[in-house]
């Protein structure tokens, strides 16, 4: 169903998250890929400070997001101004746990109509709530290569059974370590991408509202 | 070998080693150790002292699949230094490659000596673990070494697996791996045989680490009844891959001399430039100091002359696991990864995600026509508003729209 984005679903709190996590993803992407190969010389020590800060950034935005959402209050349903408690987004919702499968077939072209749904479409939530564990694994996969962390027993377990499965079972090389790493920067890469092509596909107005808080007076979203 | 009669001084003497050298030998091992260097004397002391009551550990030393680089490493052709005389006095009753015995010989003799010293011995094996057709690949005696393998190790008091090859199976198990070789650790674990492995990988060994292995074992030992060392402590100094810590604690990178370079972003972007002639770091023609434990720039090479980044090479990451599948390409930064899993020889992490990001955003830009095509946005989209509205009425569970 078509809707109008409002700007209560986006209170300040999260436009500020939502913000810094761009920020800290667009600085660690740029960092990683210059520590992964030094295309220019000259800024290896600009590019390690830069990653291990908005690494931290990233991981205590994560930790106030979701304490956030027990306090912040946003919209839960489209079409609405009325505000609820944002944790309640993110559970199963009765209004579209059995929209999973008909939004995929509608994205798929095999569906003619566009689903309607809570706040988050099914999908949509499946893939916001997958950037925690994601993030996560960013940050684990990074402890157990970044110098002063790899030994600790925690990240020295993960590195030597990921090694394992590359290694006929033994050992703790650090480089299928490495290489993981890099791909959930790609995962984290193709999720943006998809992400904002969906979030934009019918206009520009929900990026308005989640950069800049503005309200388009005429904008509506699905079909 | 027998070093009775002579003192301990006396005949480093008789080979060209003075005391002076000894003791700074064994300042070297101390630091080595994690020790002040204040505590040379005790070790110089513990050395001579070890090896006047009449050798040190009775030990064995056998080869698995080995190009015997390691025996070449720690023989050091050219002239004898303190850590080889310190191996001298391991008291070293077989060393295939330079004993005189062989085959059925040499088996009878090992037997023998296993029986004597039973539970009390240092079993040290070079080069891989031959399994292809039921260890039949390689053969001793006229049995296949891994039943050598597995015997001698049952009965010895600490295993030391010496050198990569040893310890997971070397440059033999790179993809595909016919001869189907293995690490001492991983084998002996596989039939159950419970005497601790200490693992000392790189390719090839260095002689100063095995000397601070024996020179550490001696130091935590006590003596039994017939004053011979009891192992054992050792153990507790290794890390969760059975490495000795004080050998494996940093990577090459940690603490490597050419550091500042890399923070500085200061590189060898090519072989034969400037750069490389100012001696920046290696990292972007393949230097793997970075995920390599190992101690190379202090122990450093061939008594201490040079090590390979000093002497211009990138590491090449060789005491790591399954090094050479996981470090080649050796002069360049890119990996694969997933070599022998895929069956393929792996896959080349940079293409493979330029690919699927490729794809990704190929899939989208279709995806947005296809979006148009369908009337669902563009200036002459449809809006189905109502049949939205009753598909939801029928759809929904509760809630449902606002
Ligand atoms: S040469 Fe290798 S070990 Fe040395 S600083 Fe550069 S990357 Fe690190
Ligand atoms: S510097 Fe690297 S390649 Fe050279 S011996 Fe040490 S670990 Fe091996």
């Amino acid at each position: 169903m078509a809707h109008k984005p409002v700007k209560e679903a986006h209170p300040l709190t999260f436009i500020l998250t939502h913000w810094i996590n761009l920020l800290a993803m667009f600085f660690l992407v740029l960092s990683g890929f210059y520590i992964h190969f030094p295309f220019i010389p000259g800024l290896m020590g600009l590019a390690r400070g830069t990653h291990f800060f908005w690494m931290f950034v990233l991981l205590f935005n994560l930790l106030f997001r979701i304490i956030a959402s027990f306090f912040v209050r946003t919209t839960n349903m489209p079409g609405t101004r009325e505000q609820d408690l944002d944790y309640k987004n993110w559970g199963l919702q009765g209004a579209n746990t059995h929209q999973l499968w008909p939004t995929v077939k509608y994205y798929l072209f095999l569906k003619k109509d566009y689903p309607i749904s809570a706040k988050y479409a099914s999908l949509q939530k499946i893939a916001y709530l997958a950037t925690i564990p994601l993030t996560l694994a960013a940050a684990y996969t990074g402890f157990a290569l970044w110098g002063p962390t790899s030994q600790i027993p925690f990240f020295q377990a993960g590195t030597r059974w990921w090694a394992s499965l590359f290694n006929w079972g033994g050992g703790g090389a650090l480089m299928p370590m490495r290489i993981l790493h890099y791909w959930i920067m790609w995962a984290f890469l193709i999720f943006t991408a998809v992400h904002a092509y969906l979030a934009n596909i019918y206009n520009f107005a929900p990026s308005k509202m989640i950069f800049a808080g503005i309200e388009e007076p005429d904008a509506l979203i699905g079909h | 070998m027998t070093n009775k009669g002579t003192s301990f001084y006396e005949r480093l003497e008789a080979r060209g080693v003075s005391r002076r050298d000894f003791l700074k030998f064994c300042g070297a091992t101390a630091t080595m150790l994690g020790l002040s260097s204040s505590a040379a004397p005790m070790i110089g002391a513990k050395i001579a002292g070890a090896a006047d009551e009449g050798g040190l550990y009775p030990a064995l030393w056998l080869h698995g699949g080995a190009c015997t680089g390691c025996t070449e490493s720690i023989a050091q052709a050219t002239y004898p230094n303190v850590a080889d005389i310190v191996l001298d006095f391991l008291n070293l009753v077989g060393q295939e490659t330079i004993q005189m015995s062989a085959g059925v010989q040499t088996l009878e003799g090992n037997e023998e000596f296993a029986e004597e010293h039973a539970g009390k011995y240092i079993l040290i094996i070079e080069g891989t673990v031959i399994t292809g057709l039921d260890g039949n690949m390689l053969r001793v005696g006229g049995h296949p070494f891994i039943e050598e393998l597995e015997n001698f190790a049952s009965k010895a008091a600490v295993v030391i697996a010496l050198g990569s090859c040893a310890v997971d199976g070397g440059w033999v198990v790179a993809y595909p791996n016919p001869a189907k070789g293995t690490g001492v650790g991983p084998y002996l674990k596989s039939k159950g045989v419970a005497t601790p492995v200490v693992n000392l990988p790189g390719c090839p060994m260095n002689p100063e680490e095995l000397v601070s292995v024996v020179v550490e074992a001696l130091l935590l030992a006590d003596r039994d009844s017939d004053g011979v060392p009891v192992l054992g402590p050792i153990v507790n100094r290794l890390d969760a891959n059975g490495r000795p810590k004080w050998l494996y604690g940093s990577t090459i990178h940690d603490n490597c001399p050419r550091r500042g370079h890399f923070e500085n972003g200061e590189f060898v972007y090519e072989f034969g430039s400037d750069e490389e002639a100012m001696g920046y770091c290696l990292y972007p023609v393949g230097c793997k100091g970075p995920q390599t434990y190992r101690r190379c720039p202090m122990i450093r090479w061939n008594s201490s002359v040079s090590w390979c980044v000093d002497s211009g090479g990138p590491c090449i990451g060789c005491a790591n696991w399954n090094w050479v599948d996981q470090n080649a390409p050796f002069r360049g930064r890119f990996r694969r990864v997933g070599a022998g899993v895929l069956g393929s020889g792996g896959v080349d992490p940079a293409i493979a995600a330029a690919a699927i990001g490729g794809i990704a955003g190929a899939a989208l830009i279709a995806h947005g026509f296809g979006m148009k095509a369908a009337k669902r946005i563009g200036s002459n989209a449809t809006l189905k508003t109502e049949e939205c509205k009753e598909w939801e009425t029928k759809h929904a569970k509760k809630g449902g729209a606002a």
